[in-house]
């Protein structure tokens, strides 16, 4: 007998059964493309070799990936195309809101809030191993930041060729062609409060021994467009921002050369939490590494020229760059 | 010389990561120098002055005339609450550029506009309900007294609604002090600079140190205006306000 009470929880429940169904189709899906795998066969038609393709459905068992941009355009534009990378190559991934500078991600990161983020590699040299020399080299400055980053219970994976480096940048009638030549001009500093505790910025220009520049004034503003218009207004003389700023062609600033070599190697590069990259194996490590390999730092200043100058969304950036390379 | 120079370098705040609260907070040289706590409480006090004065001198009489004449009751009020559902950091950073295209500066135009508009509020609804709620009787008892309008609005209606506008002036002071730090992520200085800085230097000390002086400074404009609540209301309004049950001093 169905009394008006049980049919109203059967008519209740029913959705659940559905949603029950769907998940256990889905399920056996996931097993199933282990056999069938109709989409990654098609994939490794394509254009791309795409390696890790064989043991996709294995690896949707894993933690979700958590990867989160700090608050500028590039950065943001990067943890997008790192996301949508793993997303294709079958990993769960979430690409969360970015927030803050580099200090939050890497607490973010030691706390597993996150689990991935791109960093600049000399960024975290000046924040993890601040007392180790600072250098043009890449490779001095990852043996100097491994045992820091391993110490916050991550793992610093392959850098890319893409370096996106700290630039002193001043308008182009400037009488500097070099750091060195500021030393006279009195110019008033624009750069972000990070820049003001680092021996690879405002120490460094300051420092007698290194450029012993006397600025007539330091205005902190927050690292962003900000710093290049306040550069354009005549604000200040000088700032110090990335030379993947597409506002230094679009406005005709100067980059000077960094004569006594403080600014150090910013390539970018992939921090993880070891936690995840152990749950994957090597086959996360080997496809983050190819991505790395893959991105130059004429992209970076392509992709900012379309989310600053032509005010696009980073995720669309991301994705029309992923396909271009064949990598959706 | 070199390093006394950058020892007087302006604008920064760089402190050990790793210094405690305390050891910051009551050491002399933070805050004195013109890097120091005093000079940037100075850089806020006389910001958030001037834009409540300013606000006050705008909507204290516009409003106080409009509710008397009974003009423009909701289209006013509607104008006014609006313009407070555009967040004041979003005003404050559009107005950044157009600040800079024309030579003026990040400061104070941007903030200075944007902490305005966000004042007016608080005060103009205050002064035009406390204005425009005043019992009938009593307005037309002063008009049958012979009274002038101007009489009227002054000396009756403004007097007795004196209590209800200050308020609405200390509710705008409040939040003008509480939100004015937002100008240090704009290109400038003022008690915000410690959040600031020590957001970016990943220091907690700043931080803290710059949510304790504001949240400070705010609760001393409060206590403030209470002082001045009883210095400036009518005796007879103080105790019609005692009288009932209002907390109003």
């Amino acid at each position: 007998m169905t009394t008006p009470k049980t049919r109203r929880v059967v008519r209740l429940l029913a959705p659940l059964a559905v949603l029950g169904l769907v998940t256990a189709a889905c399920g056996s899906d996931d097993d199933g493309s282990n056999d069938t795998e109709p989409a990654s066969t098609e994939a490794a038609d394509s254009t791309e070799p795409a390696t890790s393709d064989m043991t996709d459905g294995e690896m949707a068992d894993g933690p979700t990936i958590q990867v989160r941009g700090q608050d500028f355009s590039e950065s943001i534009t990067i943890a997008e195309v790192y996301g949508q990378y793993l997303e294709a190559e079958g990993y769960p991934v979430e690409i969360l809101t970015a927030a803050g500078f580099r200090p939050d991600n890497l607490n973010g990161v030691e706390n597993g809030d996150f689990n991935l983020i791109i960093d600049y590699i000399g960024g975290v040299q000046a924040a993890l191993a601040p007392d180790a020399p600072a250098s043009a080299d890449a490779d001095e400055i990852v043996a100097t930041i491994t045992e820091p980053i391993e110490a916050i219970g991550a793992t610093l994976l392959d850098y890319s060729p893409a370096i996106d480096g700290d630039a002193f940048i001043v308008r182009g009638d400037s009488e500097a062609s070099t750091i060195s030549d500021v030393a006279g001009l009195d110019y008033v500093l624009g750069a972000s409060a990070q820049c003001a505790e680092r021996p690879q910025c405002l120490i460094g220009l300051e420092d007698p021994d290194i450029y012993g520049i006397t600025f007539a004034d330091f205005v902190t503003l927050e690292y962003g467009p900000l710093l290049g218009e306040a550069l354009a207004n005549n604000e200040v003389d000088a700032i110090v921002w990335n030379d993947t700023a597409p506002q230094i062609a679009e406005q005709g600033f100067k980059v000077l050369d960094d004569d006594k070599g403080i600014f150090p190697a910013q390539n970018i590069a992939p921090i993880i939490s070891t936690e995840v990259l152990e749950a994957y194996g090597d086959q996360l490590a080997a496809d983050l590494n190819e991505l790395s390999a893959m991105i130059t730092t004429d992209d970076l200043l392509a992709w900012n020229t379309e989310t600053d100058i032509e005010f696009r969304e980073s995720d669309e950036v991301a994705t029309e760059w992923l396909e271009a390379k064949g990598l959706l | 010389m070199i390093g006394a120079m950058a020892a007087a370098r302006p604008s920064q705040t760089a402190v050990p990561r790793d210094i405690g609260f305390f050891e910051w907070f009551f050491d002399p040289d933070t805050w004195t120098g013109p890097d120091g706590i005093l000079a940037s409480l100075v850089d806020t006090v006389v910001l958030c002055a001037a834009v409540t004065l300013v606000a006050v001198a705008v909507s204290v009489p516009t409003a106080a005339l409009l509710a008397h004449l009974r003009r423009a009751e909701v289209s006013s009020t509607w104008l006014v609450s609006i313009s407070r559902a555009v967040p004041t950091f979003a005003i404050a950073a559009l107005l950044v550029p157009w600040s800079l295209e024309r030579g003026w500066g990040f400061e104070p135009w941007p903030i200075f506009i944007a902490l305005f508009l966000l004042a007016v509020v608080p005060i103009y609804l205050n002064t035009y309900t406390a204005i425009r709620q005043q019992p009938e009787g009593t307005v037309e008892a002063a008009r049958a007294l012979g009274y002038s309008e101007r009489s009227i609005l002054t000396k009756v209606e403004f007097a007795l609604a004196s209590s209800l506008i200050l308020a609405g002036i200390r509710v705008a002071a409040i939040q003008v002090v509480a939100t004015e730090p937002i100008r240090a992520f704009l290109g400038g200085d003022g008690l915000g600079r410690y959040v600031r800085d020590g957001f970016g230097q990943n220091n907690n000390t700043l931080v803290i140190g710059g949510i304790v002086l504001i949240g400070g400074l705010a609760a001393l404009t409060g206590l403030t205006f209470v002082a001045l609540e009883r210095l400036v209301l009518p005796n007879g309004v103080r105790r019609l306000a005692r009288q009932q049950g209002d907390k109003t001093p």
